[in-house]
Parts: C-alpha cells; sequence; structure tokens
C-alpha cells in the first residue's frame, strides 16, 4: 500500500430533494484498485461527478495528493481536475465519434501539455502525443483499428477506447465506472486483464456490478448506498457484511434511514444518464 | 454538427474532422524530405489542389473575356459569373468562412455572425469619412482591415463571454441578440450620417482603398469599382516609338478596375484562406474539433473549453470583420440591410452548408454556387431569363402553351424575379441529399482532405520522378 493520493471529506450532493451523495469520506491509496459498489441509484457515478468537478458538491471537499503534497479540488472544473492527474472513464460511451480512433486518444494526451495554444503550428509538429497515442492504443489493445473512425468500433471496443482516452496524459488517478459495461461474457476477461494492467501503474477506483469482476480485482471495496458509505475494507470483510448482504448483495432495504429521499431503486434505470448531465 | 451520411467512413482513416489522416500524410513527407527532396518542392506536391483552385481563379478573368467573346458568347455568359460577382464571392465567401470556422468546427452556430461583417464595413468607411477619433481618413486600406480585425476581436470575446456560458441553440440566440442590438444602433445613430437607415457612402476620401503593402504607394493597387486602378503589364513599343514595325513584339495585358479589384481582393482572401487552414490543422484546431464532436469528454480530458470557444470566436471574428472591410472597400458604402441585419450571417449559413459545413474553404465554393445560380436565374449579368428572350423567336416566344398561357408568358412567370425561390428548393435539396455539402462529399469520396488527398495521389503518381 502506498500513500494517500485521493481523499473527500464529508462530500454531499443533493438534486433537489434527493440526496444522491450523503456525507461520503474516502480515500483511495496511490497504488491500490478500490472497488465501489452499490445498487443502481447508489450514487457512484454521481459520486465520480464530484471527484472531477463535472458536479459542484452542495457540501464536502475533495483533495488530492501529488509531489506537492495535498491540493483542494473542490468546486474546480473538469478541465482543472483532469490536468491534476484525475481521469475517468464513462459508464455510456463518450468518445470524439467521427474522429479516428487514434485521433481520439491523441486529442486527449495534447490536452496535457501546452501545444493547445500554439494554433500556429501544424499538429505534426507534436509528434510526441502520436506517439503517445500509439502506445496507448498498443496497451488497450486496438492498434490495428487506430485509423477506424470511433463511431464504427464494435461495442466491446469502444469500452476498451473509453478505457485509452482516459489513459492519455498520464493520470495518477483512474475512475473508471462500470468499464465492462454491455460487454458480452465471454469478452469480460479481457476488459479484467486490461484493468489489471492499468491498476499497476494507476491508482484506480472501480465501479463494476459483476462481483466475480470486483473479487478478482480489488484490494479493497466500497459500498455506497442510498448515497452513504456503509462499509469499506478487504473484499472478504465486505462480501460477508451483513449490511451489505442486505443493501446490495441482498436485497432492498425499505426502511433505510433516508427513506424519505428514497429515489434510490426506484430510478435506479434514471440514473445511468447522471453522468451525461454537467 | 457530425452531418454524414453512414457510408462515407472508408477504412483507411477518412474523418469528417481532418482527423488522423494528416499525419500519415506527414511521415511520408518527413521520410521523402529526407531522402533529399527540396523542401519547397515537397511543400509545393502537397499544395497541387490548392495550386489548380488558385490557377483557375487567377485566370477567370481572361477566360471569362475569351469565352464571352467566343462563338458560344451568348451561353458563356448566361453561364459564368461576371467579373465583379467573383468579387463578392470572394469577400462574402472570407465572411462564410469566418462564420464556419467557428460554427462547423467547434459546433456553436454563430447566428449574429453579422455582428463582425458589420464591424468591420462600418469601421471602414467612419474612419474613411473622419468620424473616427485619432485616425485620419487617409488611413491605409490595409491599417483599417487589421484594426477592424482587431475591433472584431473583442466585440466576439464580449459576446463570446456571455453566449458561451449557454450551448446550442441558446449560443445563437444570444449571439443574434447582439446583431439585431447592433443592427438597431446603426439604424438609428444619427452620428453616421443624415440618413443612418439608408446606410452611408465614403464622401472625403480622395485616393479609393489600396491593397498591398501599407505606406508603400508603389506596392498598392486602389480597388473599387469607381476608384480602382487599371495595371497594364508589357510595353506597347509601337505606341511609344510610332514605330510600326515594332507591332509584333508590343504586347500589353490591360486590367480595368473590376479585374484589379478582383486580384487585389483575391489575393487578401487567399492569405486569410491560408491562415484560417493553417489554425484548423494546428492543436488549436483538432481542440476545437474535439469540442464539436463531444464537448463533455473535451473538458473532462482537460481542455478548458472555454477558452478555446473563446479564442476560436475572436479569430473568427476578425476574418468576419476583414471580410466586412473588403466589402465597404470595394463598394464605398454600406447599410444596416446589407451588413449587421441577421439575414447576411443566414447567407453565411447558406454557403456553408452549400459548401460543406466543417471545412475551410468550402464555403467560398458555396457562395460561388449560390452566387452563380443567382446570376443565372436573374436578369443581371446575362442570366437564362434574357438569353431565352433574345434567343428565342418571336413566333415561339407567342406560342400559346395552354389556355392562351404563352411561352413568352411562362418564361415570366417562372423565371422573372424567382431566383430567390429556387435557390430556397436548392437549399432544402442540398440538406436532405448533400448533406456535408460539395466539398465534404468530395473529401467522403477521396476518404480525407481535399487538398491532403490531392497531394498524396499526386505523390504515388510521381513516385519514381525525380524532380
Ligand atoms: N443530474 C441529476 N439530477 C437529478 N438527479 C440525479 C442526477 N444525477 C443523478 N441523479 C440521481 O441521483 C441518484 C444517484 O444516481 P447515480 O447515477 O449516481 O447512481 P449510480 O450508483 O451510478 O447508479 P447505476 O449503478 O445505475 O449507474 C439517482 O437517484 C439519480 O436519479
Ligand atoms: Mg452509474
Amino acid at each position: 500500500m502506498g500513500d494517500q493520493v485521493l481523499r473527500t471529506d464529508g462530500l454531499t450532493k443533493h438534486f433537489g430533494g434527493i440526496t444522491a451523495v450523503d456525507g461520503v469520506s474516502f480515500a483511495l491509496d496511490s497504488e491500490e484498485c478500490c472497488a465501489l459498489i452499490g445498487p443502481n441509484g447508489a450514487g457512484k457515478t454521481t459520486f465520480f461527478n464530484l471527484l472531477t468537478g463535472e458536479l459542484e458538491p452542495s457540501e464536502g471537499s475533495v483533495e488530492f495528493h501529488d509531489d506537492d503534497g495535498w491540493h483542494d479540488l473542490t468546486g474546480l472544473a473538469p478541465h482543472e481536475t483532469a490536468s491534476a492527474g484525475l481521469h475517468r472513464s464513462y459508464q455510456i460511451t463518450n468518445l470524439f465519434p467521427t474522429t479516428t480512433v487514434r485521433e481520439n486518444v491523441r486529442v486527449a494526451a495534447q490536452a496535457h501539455g501546452n501545444a493547445t495554444s500554439r494554433f500556429w503550428r501544424n499538429v505534426d509538429a507534436f509528434p510526441e502525443y502520436v506517439d503517445e497515442a500509439e502506445s496507448i492504443l498498443e496497451r488497450v489493445g486496438l492498434s490495428a483499428k487506430a485509423d477506424d473512425v470511433a463511431r464504427n468500433l464494435s461495442h466491446g471496443e469502444k469500452r476498451q477506447l473509453e478505457l485509452g482516452v482516459a489513459l492519455a496524459g498520464d493520470p495518477d488517478v483512474l475512475l473508471l465506472d462500470e468499464p465492462a459495461a454491455g460487454v458480452s461474457s465471454e469478452s469480460v476477461d479481457e476488459v479484467v486483464d486490461l484493468i489489471r494492467n492499468v491498476a499497476r501503474d494507476h491508482a484506480v477506483l472501480l465501479v463494476e456490478h459483476n462481483m466475480d469482476v470486483v473479487m478478482d480485482l480489488a484490494d479493497r471495496i466500497a459500498v455506497l448506498h442510498q448515497g452513504e458509505l456503509i462499509a469499506d475494507g478487504p473484499p472478504t470483510e465486505v462480501r460477508d457484511d451483513d449490511a451489505v448482504q442486505e443493501a446490495y448483495l441482498g436485497g432492498y432495504d425499505p426502511d433505510a434511514p433516508t427513506a424519505s429521499d428514497d429515489g434510490g431503486d426506484g430510478s435506479g434505470t434514471t440514473g445511468e444518464d447522471g453522468g451525461g448531465v454537467a | 454538427m457530425a452531418i454524414s451520411e453512414p457510408t462515407d467512413a472508408p477504412d483507411d482513416g477518412a474523418t469528417d474532422a481532418d482527423g488522423g489522416t494528416a499525419t500519415a500524410d506527414s511521415a511520408d513527407v518527413a521520410s521523402e524530405t529526407a531522402t533529399g527532396e527540396h523542401y519547397l518542392v515537397e511543400y509545393l506536391r502537397g499544395h497541387v489542389a490548392h495550386a489548380f483552385v488558385v490557377a483557375f481563379f487567377g485566370l477567370y478573368p481572361f477566360a471569362h473575356t475569351f469565352l464571352t467573346g467566343s462563338l458560344v458568347g451568348a451561353e458563356m455568359a448566361m453561364f459564368l459569373p461576371r467579373v465583379q460577382t467573383m468579387i463578392t464571392v470572394f469577400y462574402f465567401g472570407l465572411f462564410a468562412m469566418s462564420f464556419d470556422f467557428i460554427s462547423g468546427y467547434t459546433g456553436y452556430l454563430s447566428f449574429g455572425h453579422s455582428a463582425f461583417y458589420g464591424l468591420g464595413a462600418y469601421f471602414v468607411i467612419l474612419v474613411a469619412n473622419g468620424k473616427v477619433p485619432l485616425l485620419g481618413s487617409g488611413t491605409p486600406f490595409m491599417v483599417l482591415l487589421l484594426l477592424a480585425g482587431i475591433l472584431a476581436v473583442v466585440l466576439a470575446l464580449l459576446m463570446g463571454s456571455v453566449a458561451f456560458r449557454l450551448t446550442g441553440v441558446y449560443f445563437a440566440m444570444i449571439t443574434l441578440g447582439f446583431a439585431q442590438i447592433l443592427y438597431v444602433f446603426f439604424s438609428n445613430w444619427d452620428y453616421l450620417g443624415s440618413n443612418p437607415r439608408d446606410g452611408i457612402a465614403v464622401l472625403g476620401r480622395q485616393d479609393g482603398f489600396s491593397i498591398g503593402v501599407p505606406y508603400v504607394d508603389s506596392l498598392n493597387m486602389s480597388i473599387g469599382q469607381l476608384q480602382g486602378d487599371t495595371f497594364t503589364w508589357g510595353m506597347d513599343f509601337a505606341a511609344m516609338t510610332g514605330i510600326d514595325a515594332l507591332a509584333p513584339i508590343s504586347h500589353t495585358i490591360v486590367l480595368g478596375p473590376g479585374e484589379v479589384s478582383y486580384y487585389m481582393v483575391g489575393l487578401v482572401v487567399l492569405v486569410c484562406y491560408f491562415m484560417l487552414q493553417r489554425i484548423v490543422h494546428s492543436p488549436f484546431g483538432r481542440a476545437m474539433i474535439a469540442i464539436r464532436e463531444n464537448e463533455e469528454r473535451a473538458r473532462a480530458v482537460g481542455y478548458d473549453t472555454f477558452r478555446v470557444k473563446m479564442g476560436a470566436f475572436a479569430i473568427s471574428g476578425f476574418f468576419g470583420a476583414v471580410a466586412g472591410g473588403l466589402f465597404t472597400g470595394y463598394r464605398t458604402s454600406v447599410a444596416p440591410e446589407n451588413s449587421f441585419y441577421f439575414l447576411t450571417a443566414g447567407d453565411a449559413l447558406l454557403a456553408s452548408i452549400i459548401g460543406g459545413f466543417g471545412t475551410v474553404a468550402g464555403p467560398l465554393f458555396g457562395r460561388l454556387f449560390h452566387e452563380g445560380l443567382h446570376e443565372f436565374l436573374t436578369k443581371e449579368g446575362g442570366g437564362l431569363l434574357p438569353y431565352l428572350r433574345s434567343q428565342l423567336g418571336e413566333g415561339t416566344l407567342n406560342t400559346v402553351i395552354v389556355d392562351g398561357f404563352t411561352v413568352a408568358e411562362a418564361i415570366e412567370v417562372f423565371l422573372n424575379g424567382r431566383a430567390g425561390l429556387y435557390i430556397g428548393l436548392l437549399f432544402v435539396l442540398f440538406v436532405l441529399y448533400v448533406p456535408n455539402g460539395l466539398l465534404g462529399t468530395l473529401r467522403g469520396y477521396l476518404g480525407g482532405t481535399v487538398a491532403g488527398q490531392v497531394a498524396a495521389a499526386v505523390k504515388r503518381r510521381v513516385r519514381g520522378w525525380k524532380l
């Protein structure tokens, strides 16, 4: 276990009457792969949106640790958290559809430098971003598809590219929102291998519903339920935790403390769109 | 604004958005240059398509004179736009390019783009009439164009700081609002002249507006319908010496004010085109495209999209104002109706859609198409109507088609003053059947930007040749 790289304190998000994320205090170590699980509508994607700045928290703080120590990320814009080293992938594929696979990653890499302001230079004067894109494509297994237009990829390939775009710019922390969403059961193993591979040199916070994948990859599991962090610990311990069993692995608990805000399971399907609202 | 047919995505890396293909080309260029090719040769080879287009426009006035004087002169005059029409294609084409630069590349429809055109147009005339403090009425035109552009940058930043807080249709509406405010303001501002609603004309300035190197008289040429320079190339030895025997070596090419204006305005537009093209192919341009493709993700990967959009809007405003400045430099008058009015931006949209949204040169060709068709369908400059009237005999014209309705009347009903109708219809057809526009469709077929693909094709052809 390394040092902490990301931590939140009392992070909270209200949507009108709904409390999607409720006082979450959480920390991520720089060398771990932590899984974040919870039923539909538990607030996982909203939690990501709060970390990256796509949503502004109602309360609480987000802090990020780099070589210079701790930095307050609370309320920063997404591009600022991305520059700080916090990257995410999306539950619903979110790419640059009509550009090539290579350009998707290249343009993401270019964001992490000062090339963008050089409007009088040709883009070919910056081969370093092409090189970075090529090596990332190699890593996510899309080298052969580099010249394809992104929207023409198969669903599985789009998920790989989704991860590739997040990898560009060498982030310290990867927030992966259901990277295996919609991937057929035969292909899940490839995704698992890929995540294990990137987890070697990144801190990873992984949202995933498939418990086999979670048990396979996670060094630690955190459980969100109706916006609250109800468990956080080693996989086996969390798996056997009564509250977790009841809330997620077991079933739905109508007597949960925030009963009045119970948008949770009912609106779980609309929760899928949560990430799209910026 | 990712308008494109599902079939136009060939395997070889084509993108609607100038994507990766350029990279592959450049690798080629680099390796060939390494083998000792002269840089200039490489450069020219990479710009074959541009060279053709420039040659086409460069020769057009001569071709026009020649063809309309030939045996099929009447037919040619009907189809070919006049040189003076081509001048309007140039400056309005530049305006449409500036419109497409922001709208087609970042996806933000700048519906109030006429604000920049009007600003440039009015600025030039106001200075010429001595109505702008600190600037003498004789300030060189080129300096005025530059200042107009800078003023437009300021206006763009102002508009953008409000409008870019919103997305999509709200952006279009806010910019439109700005343009309308300026339109009303300039329609009623008595300071401009006695009747601002009808527009203003250049009054004070003696020497017309000239294009060239500022403050160096010999490197300037005046433009304008009345005040433009003429230009004589070559020498008439026979006339100079009075010796008729020298006639065979006495060749002169005389360009009238129309032709001189054509070349000078064309030159400015060409330079602007290359600047815009350069920006589109820069890292900044790629960031603009990323915003058009998916702004949320662009932000998430680390782009300060607000800044990129502001920068793009400022650049676009700059060139929009230069276009407006050229417009009044040539016309020496301007009215709110033909500058600040929002339909000016509508025409730019039309040109962009016809020529190819999200292509640099497309809007210019779109405008050429539009103006050419307009001239063909109207009486001015030898269109279909006068052609039919003069070519069809009395007998044919008086032939009754049905129920006392003669051919002459049919021509009158279907052609006279109906240009707008057909152009509107054509616009609808374009949106339906050629959604990528002229250049965009060509790009789809070629599998990459037209300039890039033509260059690559030439390179394949001449591989092995030694230049
Ligand atoms: N922008 C928003 N506006 C209003 N309510 C929202 C918004 N985003 C999310 N919510 C609500 O917040 C709750 C948490 O949603 P979230 O998307 O974070 O859940 P999730 O844990 O990611 O679920 P899933 O497993 O289905 O992806 C849901 O009740 C959802 O309806
Ligand atoms: Mg989610």
